[in-house]
């Protein structure tokens, strides 16, 4: 079994190396094949005031007079190497200036993700459990509600009161404790939605199982019977949930970083595509790629943890007589 | 008197136990008195009562939708929510429909045990035996606060319930388990805090007959080693006689007849027992035997002597997690044309994997199957087709079996417009015709499936089998999804259709009775092989090996096993009573 499980783990682990690979060779082709050369729009743009010289030396240092399939194949094999070049416009090596930003976007991800997980359990408890006369129906109605409402407008509403009327935080330290907290409710109340959406749904499907009444019968309360028993099974499609909205949460950082001026990823990609700085936009749109395939790798990873049954390497071959002859349901009472 | 002698038709019976003076000094254990179900204005238990005393043991038997299930979950307390319980369950004098929850949830699993239908999902799948027997062992008040002092106790119960290596049972998934294993533990962890109820919902309608009358026989054991009462949930009436002291039979949600099992059984006072006890294939071998002599005489008149299937020398392998498991082994048998050839053996044992390759829908490694003529070759489209105008199949689970999206017509149809047979009239003609046969009225042409009852699904899957006019149908276990009465109606069109068509069967089954009661000869299937095979007749009077014996043995006597608690009966009297039922 636990062999089992880490030539599984190898084998996704290598497959998500290839996917991470190809992003990055996608997003090099895109990139130079969308109409304005970088030479042109940056370097020769009277605004930035570069000397005929200086811009020699950057193509030279750049390699941007070499042929695409040249600088592709410089740009991957130093990719390969863990160096994402120099950024055009500030001539500063672009892993720096990721390492910069990253910590506070990666910190404002994972509150947000905290809030999302604990608000959608939250809400899922009360609709199995908070009697109907105490609002099960209205907690039932929050998902939709939530979904429905901007990021930004939640943003805004969370500044205005906390910010402005009970001064809990200051706008000019954006990343203050408190301040990161509200940027982390802003950006997970949308994202707790989707969640609890999906853990609702599981968890009536599960509460109506037999094993939910038989674990009833031998004397559980219904905490126990949620978190020991209703909880994991219904986890497996909200970790599917959780990590497609991981990368959600990255593209909505930036709006968020935006409402509460805090310097992260979201605002880097803003300004690296507002002067087309490719270097920088292309080791960001590749960190994206790797994020998303990270957190999905994570999720395959966490499937057979939480449920024995997930088999390990492709579709097991069943013999067809066991599953003829389990698919018999007894004449129900 | 006792209160459940208003219930009991209006004729005098003995007293039911000569301890009862005792017995009414203390409540009983469980008194259920009007007894009402609803959901929303439907009412699904009407006025239901009776007794259980402590230690003895009650079985509440009818069909599916009789309200048996319902009451069992009343008493404790597991309805849906949207079920509305009234009237009175007093468990040990206390009135339990009215406790709060948190009053009613210390009973639960202490002083009242559950063993549900299903155990396949009867216990949390993702999580082990062992989690959720040590949180069933935590909730004890034996004092015991160390988890290996549990975890000795769970494993002393999985030994005492018989399972055999505990160890494993305890650190396995349940998915890793099978399903006599499960129910197991799924007693064992009923009775580790000793209760004064157990309460089992048919808790064996969902394995094999042999599993099913050893797991009869540990509820019986624990029962009285344990002093534990019992509440049979069950469909069928000769466990039932079997198992239960007293009997309540229940209909639409009402009680037909109540009393002492011997009574109820000898005597049957309701019509609707009586019919319950006429179509349990136990208790009466011989019921078909009518048709079946019809159906000889025509094979003697047409002198149809040549065997329909012919099956020789059939192996086949399948690769399972790298090894190789041979499914069917040299399996060979020849069914006459015009009989009824009966398969039968246990899960696992190969039938469904001998029907597959009959059907072509996999690939024998060695050996030849012949059908009405054709030599089957699996994977050759057109010799297939052949090979399928003249064998249908009738499949075990008619709620899944027919897609739920077409109506009856279409549904009946399809077999017509596949092989492109005759014009659209004379297509309509033999579906209303394949319809009239099983007995189904034309009004359900435009009907899905979802508006039919179980014993009408099957016997449009059997019209549809019928509409091609082949020679042979293969029946798939065709009654073990569907109540013993339902059972018994499509047993008999089954034997018409037989007789008046001249149609081979190739019976699949694992119910002996069923099929003592409509097969002429038979083989036992057991790891792929068949071990034994020949006249029913022979079969079931002199078999050879002890595997037959075994599954003989599991096919309920309907006798009392209980024969101290209950008074003697003379057996002549119940003979008469038997005959009398079968006039």
């Amino acid at each position: 079994m636990r062999h089992a499980y880490l030539s599984f783990a190898g084998k996704r682990l290598a497959q998500a190396a290839v996917v991470i690979l190809l992003a990055y060779v996608f997003t090099f082709i895109v990139v130079s094949i969308l109409p304005g050369d970088p030479v042109t729009n940056v370097l020769r743009n009277p605004q930035n005031g570069f000397s005929e010289e200086e811009i020699q030396s950057i193509i030279a240092a750049q390699g941007l007079d070499r042929p695409v399939l040249v600088q592709l194949w410089s740009s991957l094999s130093s990719f390969l190497t863990g160096d994402l070049g120099l950024s055009l416009r500030s001539s500063r090596p672009v892993t720096t200036m990721i390492a910069e930003v990253l910590p506070s976007t990666l910190t404002l991800a994972t509150s947000a993700l905290t809030v999302a997980l604990t608000l959608a359990v939250l809400i899922a408890y009360g609709t199995q459990f908070l009697p109907k006369r105490w609002g099960q129906g209205l907690l039932r109605g929050f998902p939709s509600l939530f979904l429905s409402v901007p990021s930004f407008v939640i943003g805004l509403v969370l500044i205005h009161v906390f910010g402005f009327k009970l001064g809990l935080f200051r706008v000019i330290e954006p990343d203050s404790a408190w301040a990161t907290f509200f940027a982390a409710v802003a950006l997970g109340i949308p994202v707790s939605a989707r969640i609890a959406e999906v853990l609702i749904a599981n968890l009536d499907q599960e509460a109506r199982q037999e094993y939910a009444a038989v674990a009833r019968s031998r004397g559980l309360g219904q905490a126990a019977l949620f978190f020991r028993h209703l909880v994991k099974p219904s986890l497996l499609p909200v970790v599917t949930v959780v990590a497609l909205s991981f990368g959600e949460l990255l593209g909505d950082s930036l709006i968020t970083e935006a409402v509460f001026g805090r310097n992260g990823v979201g605002s880097l990609v803003q300004r690296s595509v507002a002067t087309q700085d490719l270097p920088v936009l292309q080791a960001v749109v590749s960190l994206a790629a790797a994020v998303f395939v990270l957190v999905n790798l994570l999720a395959d990873l966490v499937y057979p943890l939480l449920d024995p049954r997930v088999t390990l390497i492709g579709p097991a071959r069943q013999s067809p007589t066991k599953a003829v002859e389990t698919a018999a349901p007894g004449a129900a009472a | 008197m006792a209160p459940q002698d208003r219930l009991i038709p209006a004729f005098s019976r003995a007293p039911s136990s000569p301890l009862q003076g005792y017995q009414t000094a203390r409540p009983p254990l469980l008194d259920v008195a009007d007894l009402c179900v609803a959901y929303g204005r439907r009412e699904v238990v009407s006025n239901a009562g009776f007794r259980l005393e402590r230690g003895r043991s009650l079985a509440l038997i009818g069909e599916s939708g009789s309200g048996k299930s319902t009451i069992a979950r009343a008493i404790l307390r597991l309805l849906p929510a949207e079920a509305r319980a009234s009237g009175h369950v007093a468990f040990e004098g206390q009135e339990v429909l009215s406790l709060p929850e948190r009053r009613f949830r210390p009973l639960r699993g202490r002083a009242i045990g559950f063993v549900p239908q299903d155990p396949g999902h009867a216990l949390n799948p993702v999580r082990t035996i062992g989690a959720q027997a040590l949180e069933a062992a935590a909730r004890l008040d034996s004092g015991v606060h160390d988890k290996a002092a549990r975890k000795a106790h769970v494993l002393d119960i999985f030994a005492q319930v018989g399972l055999d290596q505990p160890q494993r049972v305890f650190d396995s998934y349940p998915h890793q388990l099978s399903g006599g294993m499960l129910q197991r533990v799924l007693i064992g962890l009923a009775v580790l805090p000793r209760p004064a109820l157990l309460v089992a919902d048919e808790p064996t309608s969902a394995l094999d007959v042999t599993i099913q009358k050893r797991i009869l026989d540990l509820l019986s054991r624990l029962r009285e080693d344990l002093d534990i009462a019992l509440l049979l949930i069950t469909h069928d009436l000769a466990i039932a006689a079997e198992r239960a002291d007293r009997l309540v039979v229940l209909k639409d949600g009402r009680i037909q007849e109540e009393g002492r099992t011997a009574a109820v059984f000898a005597a049957p006072a309701s019509a609707y027992a009586r019919k319950l006890q006429g179509d349990v294939p136990a208790l009466n071998p011989d019921r078909y035997r009518p048709l079946k002599d019809r159906a000889a005489r025509q094979r003697a008149e047409t002198a149809a002597g040549h065997d329909k299937i012919i099956v020789s020398g059939m192996t086949k392998r399948f690769l399972v997690d790298g090894r190789s498991l041979t499914a069917v082994d040299d399996v060979s048998f020849k069914v006459a044309a015009g009989t009824t050839h009966a398969l039968v053996g246990e899960s696992g044992s190969g039938k469904t994997t001998t029907i597959r390759l009959l059907l072509g829908l996999e690939q024998a490694d060695e050996g030849e199957i012949t059908i009405a003529g054709h030599r089957l070759r699996a994977g050759d489209r057109t010799s297939m087709r052949a090979v399928w105008r003249q064998l249908q199949l009738v499949y075990q689970n008619p709620f899944t079996s027919l897609d739920p999206s077409w109506t009856v017509e279409r549904l009946v149809r399809e077999p017509l417009d596949r092989f492109g047979i005759g014009e659209r009239a004379e297509r309509d003609e033999r579906v209303r015709a394949a319809l009239a046969s099983v007995r189904l009225s034309e009004d359900l042409l435009s009907r899905r499936p979802g508006a039919l009852s179980g014993g009408q699904r099957q016997r449009v899957a059997i019209a549809r089998a019928l509409v091609l006019k082949p020679d042979v149908i293969v029946l798939d276990e065709p009654t073990s999804a569907l109540d013993v009465s339902v059972q018994a109606e499509i047993v008999e069109v089954l034997l018409s259709l037989q007789a008046e068509l001249g149609l081979t069967y190739l019976f699949v089954s694992h119910d002996l009775a069923l099929v003592r009661q409509l097969a002429e000869t038979v083989s036992v299937m057991r790891h792929g092989r068949i071990i034994e095979d020949g006249r029913v007749a022979e079969i079931f009077d002199q078999p050879r090996e002890a595997y037959t014996r075994t599954l003989l043995a599991s096919i309920p006597s309907g006798a009392s096993r209980n024969a101290l608690l209950t008074p003697l009966e003379t057996e002549p009297g119940r003979a008469a009573a038997r005959v009398e039922v079968l006039a």
